[in-house]
């Protein structure tokens, strides 16, 4: 609450000294400014210092380091020899790493939400970097766990995020546009590429959507993500997100354009392919033929999970002609006393599934597992013994549920379709099926970003980009890097 | 970004999706009613006849690169206005007929083998619905889809003709040419409405891109269509032989024959559901092309799909209601063949020609 009053004053003043116009401030003016604006904020603090020359220090005790203060800033002013001029402090009294002259009192105002101690005189200012590290260790990301390949995983902090990428990234290739998002939070964004592989045009896009955003505030990338996505799509994910810092520069490496959030564990990158969403990051340190199978495995499951219900329905109430004959008289007789349609009893199970999912997501993990249980075990063989849902049903929803789960990005998207698909197919037979399988491709087959069509490298064909679609050819073989994403540089190897 | 942009491979394939979309459903059976067994012959014929025309149109394509002209410009330019009209009055009544039978032999497709009884109105809506959302996405999407699915589709003909062709007696098509060859060119004439499916391209050739071959993906995806649909008549009327004029819908009988027993269970008709894709496909584009006709007619372009257009040509699509669907064509065949032939046969042929004269008066327009 204090954050958000202290941000809220910042933001009155800034709009009442932007109607100002003309008003120069001079340096003694600042002091004044930052008493006013901060006024009934405990927070801010001053403290003065007398170095040969009387100094004001402003700062923020919640941003700042107690230690880095005294250490880069106090400790040499009072102990330190005695200044003659302005010149002198910021050259020889301060000792920290980066310090930063302020252009004007909104630059004031940045630095000092940022952590920095501003030294001030009566017509000079400097801020010192006295910048606090609140941030959790490095662990390996619960959402991308991985048998072989690096466990390091981005955390909130912006800048170690970006150490985690240029640890990888031992190149002065690799550029860093800085921007400021969000009306109240402003948030830092970390723009990345490669200068030598990420095309401009594609860079210059990203930057100036991210500065053609408008918003209160930034609290998470999934914010970001919803405006860098230019058309606004409504299905789909269309960015990229990674909690993996060798995934993002793995990207990067093919010319995409890495975002880091401030406050946010996800990395964006753009331009996003829908055949990413088959790909694991433990896919590159697995054997190709392994990894091949594994993207067979999880596009098969993925378009059995949407389709699966559908044609169980369309089956049973119109093609029950195409199941061989012995097998529909095992179905028949053990649906044959259910009172519901198999339409209302596939929809049944699909949003019994999708509740339990929910509720499972939202609990602790322990009682998560008992509701996992509870709901698998006590719902659905009660409700098959009860006579109300049949077991082919049961058995089709959970092997579709569980399916979903191999692209787990997309979950709910993709039980939404089968749902919608379900339904459809239940008034509309397999023509309904077909045509909402056409209208999907359709959709899918349209959708362009960042000079990227989604569906790349399969339509439009784009043979060498195929390589690591869903066959993955050995490394070694690597050699251009994929055309569907625009870039400079199209050899990966040689010269 | 363009939304109809089209590359020449994209074409290609669309090509072969149209060309093995319609004519495994009634044709079959109507060229087993005009020359018995010779019905592949006719198809033979006139895919010959339809290779000298693609040409003729690779050949238009690759010399448009340059201006990237719609082919009412060039009509307009060239000839005149009013031929241009003409022009298109013509395709807009062939694309809107076309759609009809396809439609109806869709129908009954559904009817007759998925057991999907409904009537036509409920039928027509949710396809033009697909065609309006095709449309509001642009042709690269259609383009893009048929790219996507063309290997699926085509393994599934495949599959389907492979499994049965082990139980066919080819003794059925022989003598050859009994029907007689001017028998059998007559024929061919008298149902050039089913052939020239590349005629979708006439309302994407501005949109076209070639980026290194014109004419190897083209007669490629052409060879393999042609090859697919002759081979399949063949075995239609190998398999069915006398009563093959009585089989309505030959896919759907031909399938049964790669089913070992019934009590299997009806599995070729997953095949079928994919294969009848390329069908709606067909229909899809053709909406596409009287809806782009009905622009240009009335000389108009609309941002955005227009509720209003696609509503006129899903009430002509209603004709069914009132007429029957084969009548349609009947009525097609007999009153506009020789109009639709001379745009069929004579527009591609005279293309390059006309293009090259577009281009002549455009650059001297400029000049001046």
């Amino acid at each position: 609450m204090l954050c958000s009053a202290h941000c809220f004053t910042i933001f009155t003043q800034r709009v009442y000294l932007r109607r100002q116009t003309g008003k120069i401030y001079c340096m003694n003016n600042y002091l004044n400014q930052l008493q006013k604006t901060y006024q009934n904020d405990d927070d801010f603090t001053t403290r003065q210092v007398d170095c040969g020359m009387p100094l004001t220090l402003c700062f923020l005790d919640s941003m700042c380091s107690d230690i880095k203060i005294s250490n880069y800033v106090v400790e040499p002013l009072t102990y330190g020899e005695k200044a003659t001029d302005f010149e002198c402090i910021k050259k020889r009294l301060t000792t920290g790493a980066i310090v930063k002259e302020p252009a004007n009192f909104f630059d004031v105002l940045d630095v000092m939400s940022n952590g920095y101690t501003v030294i001030m005189d009566e017509q000079n200012c400097i801020a010192v970097d006295t910048r606090t590290t609140l941030a959790r260790a490095i662990i390996e990301p619960p959402t991308s766990m991985v048998m072989r390949g690096p466990r390091e995983g981005f955390i909130e902090d912006a800048k170690t995020n970006l150490t985690l990428i240029r640890k990888r990234l031992k190149t002065a290739d690799l550029k860093v546009t800085t921007l400021n998002v969000g009306k109240y939070t402003n948030t830092t964004v970390f723009v990345c590429y490669l200068s030598s592989i990420a095309e401009k045009k594609v860079v210059d896009e990203v930057v100036q959507q991210v500065q053609k955003i408008n918003i209160d505030g930034v609290l998470d990338a999934s914010y970001l993500s919803r405006y860098i996505d230019k058309n606004k799509t409504a299905l789909f994910r269309r960015v990229g997100m990674t909690e993996k810092p060798d995934v993002a520069v793995g990207k990067m490496l093919e010319g995409r354009v890495a975002l880091i959030v401030d406050g946010s564990p996800m990395v964006l990158t753009v331009p996003y392919l829908y055949v990413e969403d088959l790909q694991s990051p433990g896919d590159y340190y697995e054997d190709n033929t392994m990894t091949s199978l594994n993207r067979i495995l999880r596009f098969i499951s993925v378009l059995a999970s949407v389709l699966l219900p559908s044609l169980y329905v369309c089956l049973k109430m119109y093609n029950y002609q195409i199941i061989p004959l012995k097998f529909l008289i095992t179905v028949l007789n053990s649906t044959q006393a259910i009172p519901f349609s198999p339409l209302a009893e596939m929809i049944l199970i699909i949003v019994i599934f999708d509740i339990l999912r929910e509720a499972n997501l939202r609990m602790p993990s322990a009682v998560g597992i008992s509701l996992s249980l509870v709901g698998a075990i006590v719902l659905g063989d009660a409700a098959v013994k009860a006579g109300l849902i049949g077991a082919p049903a049961v058995m089709i929803g959970a092997l579709s549920g569980i399916g979903l789960f191999t692209m787990p990005d997309n979950t709910l998207i993709l039980s939404l379709l089968r749902l919608v698909i379900t339904y459809i197919a239940g008034v509309m037979g397999i023509l309904g099926v077909i045509l909402s399988m056409m209208v999907i491709l359709f959709y899918l087959c349209s959708m362009q970003e960042y000079h990227t069509p989604f569906l790349a490298p399969f339509t439009p064909t784009m043979d060498n980009d195929k390589q690591d679609a869903v066959l993955n050819k050995p490394l070694v073989s690597w050699k251009k890097r994929p055309k569907s994403i625009p870039n400079k540089n199209t050899t990966r190897r040689g010269q | 970004m363009n939304r109809d942009k089209v590359t020449v491979g994209q074409f290609s394939l669309l090509t072969l999706l149209v060309i093995s979309g319609s004519k495994f459903l009634s044709l079959p059976s109507k060229l087993a009613e005009t020359v018995g067994h010779d019905g592949w012959l006719v198809l033979v014929v006139a895919f010959l006849w339809d290779f000298v025309c693609l040409a003729f149109l690779a050949w238009a394509i690759k010399l448009n690169q340059q201006h990237h002209l719609p082919l009412d410009k060039i009509l307009r330019t060239t000839l005149s206005p009013i031929v241009e009209k003409a022009v298109h009055v013509v395709f807009f009544v062939m694309f809107v007929c076309r759609s009809v039978v396809l439609l109806n032999s869709c129908y009954r497709m559904f009817a007759v083998t998925f057991d999907v009884s409904t009537n036509w109105v409920m039928f027509v809506l949710p396809i033009v619905a697909v065609a309006f959302f095709a449309i509001a996405r642009g042709f690269n999407s259609i383009a893009r889809m048929g790219q996507l699915m063309c290997a699926v589709i085509v393994l599934c003909i495949v599959a389907l003709l492979s499994f049965t062709i082990r139980q066919t007696d080819f003794g059925g098509i022989f003598p050859i040419a009994e029907a007689g060859v001017s028998n059998i060119i007559k024929a061919t004439f008298e149902h050039s409405y089913w052939f020239s499916d590349y005629v979708f391209v006439y309302y994407i050739f501005e949109h076209i891109q070639v980026k290194k071959r014109v004419f190897t993906p083209i007669f490629t995806s052409f060879a393999v269509g042609v090859v697919l649909t002759v081979a399949m008549n063949v075995i239609f009327v190998a398999l069915f032989g006398s009563i093959a004029p009585e089989i309505k819908l030959a896919m759907s009988k031909i399938s049964v024959f790669s089913v070992a027993e019934i009590t299997n269970g009806r599995w070729d008709w997953l095949t079928l559901s994919v294969w009848i894709m390329s069908v709606l496909v067909k229909i899809v584009i053709f909406i596409y092309c009287a809806y782009k006709c009905g622009e240009k007619l009335f000389g108009l372009h609309f941002s955005k799909p227009n509720v209003w257009m696609i509503l006129a040509i899903a009430l002509l699509l209603m004709l069914p209601l009132f007429v029957p669907a084969e009548n349609i064509a009947q009525d097609f065949m007999d009153k506009l063949l020789v109009p639709f032939a001379l745009v069929q046969y004579l527009l591609p042929i005279s293309l390059p020609l006309l293009m090259t004269l577009a281009n002549k008066k455009l650059n001297t327009g400029v000049q001046k």
